[in-house]
Order: structure tokens, then sequence, then C-alpha cells
């Protein structure tokens, strides 16, 4: 009985010890993206010196760091093969800093030059806080010639 | 301290007559005794046996958790998790390590696959296995490098005692992913020799989860059929083992071939896409992507003994051929679609050579030593049109000291010293399409410089002190106390030195430092066990400390990497895990047993002030054991798994659940045959652990299996 005491002391003794010892006071919340434009399909102009009308707010419980913008193509369900005419696939990959818990952005520098190759992309687009929490979403976008139907 | 040192006695296992032994052959007493008296007796001589905690599956553990996955099946013994692969393949954790921070060893040789990878299994034929003890805890001292989570040793059974012709026949099939499995095991014993071989294959179809759509990055995705499209695979198994015994010598040699081939979810890989999602009408087609694996095994091992002396020598060559095939894609429009296999998206094959010599002696009436000489030597070779992981040579060699005090039966003490002295030397990698690709960009020089080089060319030495020390008290007949201090080591791995670039199951940016030092970790952990008729009772609490543990850390600078978000980086840390398993199991009828077992492991990163990625949620078992007639097993169990909102950083919180599972067994003199339903209530739940998790595909559902195996002997 005796050592079933000792026991149970020493293991409670242990795991206070630990608990104590650890506290976390750590932020391992996500940042959340809320993207309003592009949304999921909508078409984006080629060449459209105004740019892409690129709309997102930006939230976090602590603090916001940054936020990254990629657009790919999305040729052949996903096997990112080229295109073998005289367009050139559509690559952006850019990053932004932000700050605080709330960040609404509206920008047009996204732009499609004139000799994009049209077809499906995806765009996808990154957060993260100062502590290193890290979130993204993906949307399947089409470049056209066409114009676009989203607003400006 | 080492399983194979022990005296221990010989086992009558029903039909078969096997003789259990251990490699002391001259030192053994023949002893036939009832079989659960038996085993109640290998499992105290081991749990008295060292200062560890220990867990034993013996062939009556391994027959009623039979799941053809030797990682599932040890996933119900205390403390330890298998981190599943879908349905069909598993790695194992012990106490919240898991990778390469442990230990899988058959025949005494430690297996060298690509145990750092969370989508690799370990490739292990689960009908092959007829014992494992389970060491929880530090285990450098007698493994050296890696084991410092622990060691998951696979044991042979002995050689039947009498001159015979013996086998086995192995059935095995599962509803959850239509599973059909088969083993073929013949033996034959003549005198000397002992010569055994077995032949077995397993296949399944896509496994069904109780979810019609999985939500992953906002996107819907439609589960047709409830079935999880390309998680279809198969597993062919070979081996042959020969042995020679002849008074003090004993010699063993063994071959063994391991293939496994399964497909990944595609909507795991990439950008979730619906259209690659649709049902292609076959369930059990293996398209791409898909991983496949081939491991060949050769060891020998060579036995001397004497009235006080036992002198082994191990030697094994391993090759470990692993394979992931998806569609040819680049991001960089000047790579060529490569002539060869131009769907060959990585492969890594790592060759292995291992040497053990262990000399153990008494001296005295109460002291026993063992001294020891460990060399390895790997290399690893790289294919594909991807990157990952460069090529390298490892080489390790250690020395070891091993002291046994045992001044009578109710004291042991054993304490021993390890050096081990390790280079790696890792190829360097320049990616000149990913360079192009960032010029074309107008990416500034020093950034094109940085990430031109997949890998740098790094040539390291490593030198590390582990050891042990530990006390065993028996304070009765009943009683078992146990403590043990280890200090144990890793060397940091390939991957963790010089990796760089995004795996397409893993999704993000992984980038090794070459820079890193070993890891290094102190563990304290205690064990009580309680046992007398009717009653068994074992907790065993642990504390560790880790002065440079490493993990992929979140640096918040963004990847130029097309497809990645920010860079994961390979950085040492101090970090603790603490916890305790602790199982009881109380006859309450003279056929009905019940049994609880629960652990709980706690983990912080203390540099970030964060847990530490994959922490085990708290989990629970209670079960009831039904014994109404010789030969028939009912249980019932309840598996409790708590809910785990302690995560590192980018991972996600996971709910607990409650599982239901049934199973029937009988042992007939022709045959056991096993009758089990798992997740009886088909609870979509997620496992913590599982490859899957991240793309939030919920664990299979009902799973109604039944294993028929019919053992067979002809003695002239």
């Amino acid at each position: 009985m005796k050592r079933k005491i000792f026991f149970s002391i020493y293991f409670v003794a242990m795991f206070a010890i630990v608990l104590n010892g650890c506290k976390e006071d750590s932020d391992t919340t996500r940042p959340v993206i809320n993207l309003i434009e592009p949304a999921e399909d909508d078409v984006l102009q080629i060449g459209n010196s105004n740019g892409i009308h690129f709309e997102a707010e930006f939230s976090d419980d602590e603090a916001l760091a940054s936020y990254k913008v990629d657009i790919h193509p999305d040729f052949d369900g996903h096997t990112h093969t080229r295109s073998s005419d005289e367009t050139v696939d559509f690559e952006f990959n850019q990053s932004w800093p932000i700050s605080g818990r709330n960040a609404p952005i509206h920008h047009h520098e996204i732009k499609i030059p004139e000799n994009a190759t049209p077809g499906d992309y995806h765009l996808m687009v990154y957060c993260t806080d100062v502590a290193g929490n890290e979130s993204y979403i993906a949307v399947d976008v089409v470049l056209s010639h066409e114009a676009g139907n989203h607003h400006e | 301290m080492h399983i194979r040192y022990l005296p221990v006695m010989l086992i009558v296992v029903p039909v078969f007559c096997l003789q259990m032994q251990a490699q002391e052959a001259d030192t053994l007493k023949t002893l036939t005794l009832d079989e659960f008296v038996v085993t109640g007796s290998y499992r105290k001589s081991i749990d008295g046996s060292t200062s560890q905690a220990v867990g034993l599956a013996d062939k009556t553990f391994l027959t009623e958790h039979f799941t053809g996955n030797l990682v599932q099946t040890l996933g119900h013994m205390a403390g330890i998790r298998s981190m599943d692969i879908g349905a069909g393949f598993a790695k194992p954790m012990i106490r919240g390590l898991g990778f390469n921070r442990i230990v899988v060893a058959e025949n005494g040789v430690k297996q060298e696959g690509q145990q750092w990878g969370a989508d690799h299994g370990l490739e292990i034929d689960a009908f092959n296995v007829e014992r494992v003890v389970v060491r929880k805890g530090p285990s450098s001292l007698l493994y050296g490098s890696d084991a410092m989570g622990g060691v998951i040793e696979i044991l042979p059974l002995p050689a039947p005692l009498q001159n015979q012709w013996y086998g086995e026949v192995a059935l095995l099939g599962k509803s959850v992913n239509e599973t059909l499995g088969g083993s073929l095991m013949l033996g034959v014993k003549r005198n000397a020799w002992h010569v055994k071989t077995r032949f077995s294959e397993q296949h399944f179809g896509d496994y069904r989860i109780p979810a019609d759509t999985v939500v992953y990055l906002t996107q819907q995705m439609p589960i047709d059929g409830r079935k999880l499209k390309n998680t279809a695979g198969f597993e062919r198994d070979a081996s042959l083992l020969a042995e020679y015994q002849q008074s003090g010598y004993h010699a063993g040699y063994a071959v063994s071939n391991a293939f496994q081939k399964v497909g990944f979810f595609p909507g795991a890989h990439g950008v979730p896409d619906v259209s690659r999602l649709q049902d292609d009408g076959d369930s059990r087609n293996i398209d791409m992507p898909f991983s496949k694996v081939n491991h060949l095994k050769a060891t020998t091992s060579q036995q001397l003994t004497s009235d006080d002396r036992v002198i082994r020598w191990d030697l094994g060559f391993q090759q470990n051929h692993r394979e992931e095939w998806s569609l040819f894609h680049t991001h960089y429009a000047t790579q060529p679609l490569p002539a060869k296999d131009p769907d060959k998206e990585l492969a890594f094959s790592l060759s292995t050579a291992s040497s053990a010599l262990r000399v153990e002696w008494s001296s005295g009436e109460f002291w026993k030593h063992t001294a020891g000489w460990d060399v390895q030597y790997q290399r690893n070779s790289i294919a594909g049109y991807s990157f990952l992981l460069p090529e390298y040579k490892r080489f390790t060699t250690g020395g070891l000291w091993l002291s046994v005090f045992r001044p009578n039966h109710q004291l042991t003490v054993s304490g021993g010293v390890r050096y081990d002295f390790g280079t790696m030397n890792i190829s360097g990698y320049q990616d000149i399409y990913l360079e192009k690709y960032l010029r074309e960009r107008n990416y500034p020089e020093p950034v094109v410089e940085a990430n031109k080089w997949r890998s740098y060319p790094i040539d390291r030495r490593f030198g590390d002190v582990s050891g042990s020390l530990g006390v065993v008290l028996r304070m009765s007949d009943f009683y078992v106390m146990k403590a043990n201090i280890g200090r144990s080591f890793r060397l940091p791995g390939a991957n963790e030195l010089a990796s760089n670039g995004v795996h397409h199951g893993a999704f993000r940016h992984e980038q090794g430092d070459g820079s890193l030092r070993s890891e290094h970790g102190w563990q304290l952990d205690a064990g009580f066990i309680f046992e007398r008729e009717g009653i068994r009772l074992t907790c065993s609490p642990f504390f560790s400390w880790f002065e440079n543990y490493i993990y992929l850390r979140p640096t918040g600078e963004w990847s130029v990497l097309p497809h990645a978000g920010q860079v994961y980086r390979y950085s040492g840390a101090e970090a603790v895990f603490a916890g305790s398993e602790a199982e009881l199991s109380l006859a309450l009828l003279r056929c009905l047993t019940y049994r609880l077992s629960g652990e709980y492991v706690y983990t912080h990163n203390v540099d970030e002030h964060t847990p530490m990625a994959f922490s085990p949620p708290a989990s629970m078992r209670n079960a009831l054991v039904f014994n109404p007639l010789k030969g028939l097993q009912l249980v019932a169990e309840m598996q409790t798994v708590a809910t785990q909102n302690r995560i590192a950083r980018n991972e996600e919180r996971t709910r607990g659940a409650n599982l239901v599972h049934l199973s029937a067994s009988v042992h007939l003199p022709y045959a056991d045959v096993r009758l089990s339903a798992h997740n009886l209530l088909n609870t979509a739940y997620f496992n913590h652990l599982s490859f899957y998790r991240r793309v939030e595909i919920p664990e299979p559902g009902r799973d109604i299996q039944l294993s028929i195996k019919i053992p067979f002997e002809l003695r002239n």
C-alpha cells in the first residue's frame, strides 16, 4: 500500500512539475482568408492593363504578417504540362506584408500580359501570421481574351 | 539486458510443439507447462529482466489482434500507436516518438527503409511475425542512433524439438477494402538442421469511409460510393530461414523480400481537383499517383555458447528501393519529359550493410558483462524527375559495454555506456530547370544561387555518448518495481540535413539545415507491476528531455518555389515528452476478464512554447473477454480516443471518438478461426496521426475481418 501511495505521489508530482514548467502561451491559431475576388470559376481578362481586381480580407487572433498570391496553369487536370504555341504560360508569385488583426485588401497589381496562354489556372492565396501559422486557399480561374465577369 | 541473453524456458505452443528458447541454448531448462502459465512466466521473466518498460506480443496476442498489418496489431499495446497510411500500411510510434526515432529490428538486424517519410509504411510480412518484444523508452545503448523512442524487436520462434515436417496455411479477408490475403508456411526439422519458408500475399481495393464528401481547402470533394479512390494496393512477401544447431554452435541464415504497391488518393496530392476524383468504375486498380517499395534483406547469425560465455555475430544486408509515380508534371518550362520512365517522380534506393558483435560472460556469481561492437554502412541513390532527398553515404560504428549485477532474486542493477562515431557524406544537387525558372522571373542573384542548390554537398562527422542505468526490484512474488535513466542520441537524417523541395504528399517546402547537431535526450522512466492470481496491474510513467530535438519549423519566409507556401526548415529545439501507460487485467469470473489500458503523452516545445507535431491523443481501451468454453473467446472492446487540442503550428486539432470492436475466436485442434468487427458502429472519426488526416479524410469505416489459420505437421 505504501508503495502505491509513493507511486501516486511521484506520478502526480511529476505532472505538476511538467505542466507548470511548460506554459503554452504561444499562438497556434491560423489566420483566416476571405477571398472575395476573384471567386471560383471567374474569368480573368488577358491583357487588361487595369489589372485583376483582387479583393480579400485577412484576419488573425494575434497579428498578421504577410500574404502571397500564386497563379499557375492547370491545363490538363493537374499535370502542369506546357502549351506548345507562341503564348507563354502565365505565372504569378508575389507577396505583400500586412499587419494587425484585420487587413482588408483591394488592389489591381496583378496584370496578365497580352501573350499569356488562355486556359484554366489555379489561383492560390497564402497568408501567415507573425508566429508562423499559415492558411491557404485555392480557386480555379480561367484566363481568356474575353472580358472577365468580375467587377472593377 | 537484451532479450536474447535471457535465460528463458521452453514453451509448448498448442498443436505445434514449437520450442521457445533463448540464444543461450545450453543454459536452458526444459519445462512442459500449460500454455497460459508459460506465457505468464515468459512475460514475468521479461518484466524482471530489464529496467525498461517492455511490452510482449506473444503468439496469443498476435493471433487475437491479427489484422494483416503488424503495426496496427501492435497498436493494441499501451504506449504504441500506428500512424496509418490508409487502410493497408502503417508505421509505428512509441510514446509520441516515431519516424527515425524508433527502431524496428528483425532477427537482431535493424530494419532500414525510408523511415523519415510520412507516407512510407513498414515493410515487414505480418504473417511471418511470431513474437514481438517492444522496449519503450531510450534504447540507444543497445541499438545506437535512432533508438531514442524505443525498439520493436521481432523475434523468431525457436526450431521444433523433434524431427518433422510442419506448416501453416493462413487466410485473411477484410470487408473495409475487400482484402484477400493468404500465407503458406512450410518447415522441416532434420537433426541439426531447421529450414522454414513462407510466402504471403495480400490484395486490397479502395477502402470505405463513413462519409459521402470530404471538405478540403474549402472545396467539397465527393467520395463516390463512399470508397476512397485509388487507395487500393497489394503486398507480396517471401522469406526463407535456415538454422543449424550443434552442441554449442548455432548458425542462422535468413533471406526475405517484401514488396508493396499502393495508390494514393489523388485528392491528397496537390490542389484538390474534383475531376480527378470521379469514379473510374474499378475499385481494385492502382492508378497514379502510387508508390511501390521493395525491401530485400539477408541476415546471418553465428553463435558460440560455452559454460560461461556467449559470442554472437550478426551480419546483415538490406536494400530498400522505393518509387513514387505520378503523371509527369513540372513548373519549369525548360524541363523536358524524361526519355525513360517519364512518370517516375521520385525514387530512393537505400542499401545498408551492418554487423553486430556481442560477447557476453559471467564473472563471479553476481556479475554478467556484455561487450559489443556495431558497424553500419549505408548508401542512398536517387532517381526521378522531381527532387526531394539527396544521394548520401553514411557510416556509423559504436562500441558498448553493459554490466548487470544481480546479487539476489530481489535486486537487479544494470548499467552501460556506448560511444558511437558517424560520418555523413551528402552529394550536392543543382536544379538547372529551377535556376532558369528563377532567372526568367528576375529573382535577384542571391535568391537564385540559394535555391538552385536543391542540396548542398555536406561532409559531417558526429560522435555521441549514450548510456543507461537501471534498477529492478522484485519486492515480492507479486510486485516488481523498476526505474531507469537513459541518455540517447540520433544522428540527423539526410532529409534533415539536406532536403530541399516540395514533396507532393507533404505539399510544403521542406528545407534541411546542414549545420544541425545530433539530437540528444535524457529519459527517465519508472515501472510498477503487480501480478497475482486473477489480476495484473502495470503502470509506467516516463519523462524525457531533449536538448536538441529536430523538427520542421515554419520560418515565415515565403518559398520561391512554385506551389509552396512558407519554408519549413529543420531546426533544433529544447523539448519535453512526458506521460504514462497503465494496464489492468482483472478476472471477474472464471470465464470473464476485464481489461483496461490507457495512455497519455504530453509534448512541449520549450523554445516555441507550443506542443510538438504528431502528439498522440490520450486514449483508453475497455474490454470484456469472455471464455465460455475451452478454445472459444469472445471480446467486446470500447476504444476511447480523446480530442487532441494540443497541436503544433499548422497542424489541425482532431476530435475524439468512441469506437466499438467485437471479436470471436475459436481455437480448434486443426484450425484457429477469428471473426471480428472493427468500428462496428461505422463511426466517422479522424486519426490525429494518420497520413490522410491533413486532407480531412476520416478513418476507414466498419471492417469485418475473418482470419483462418490451419497448422499441420508430419512426424516420422
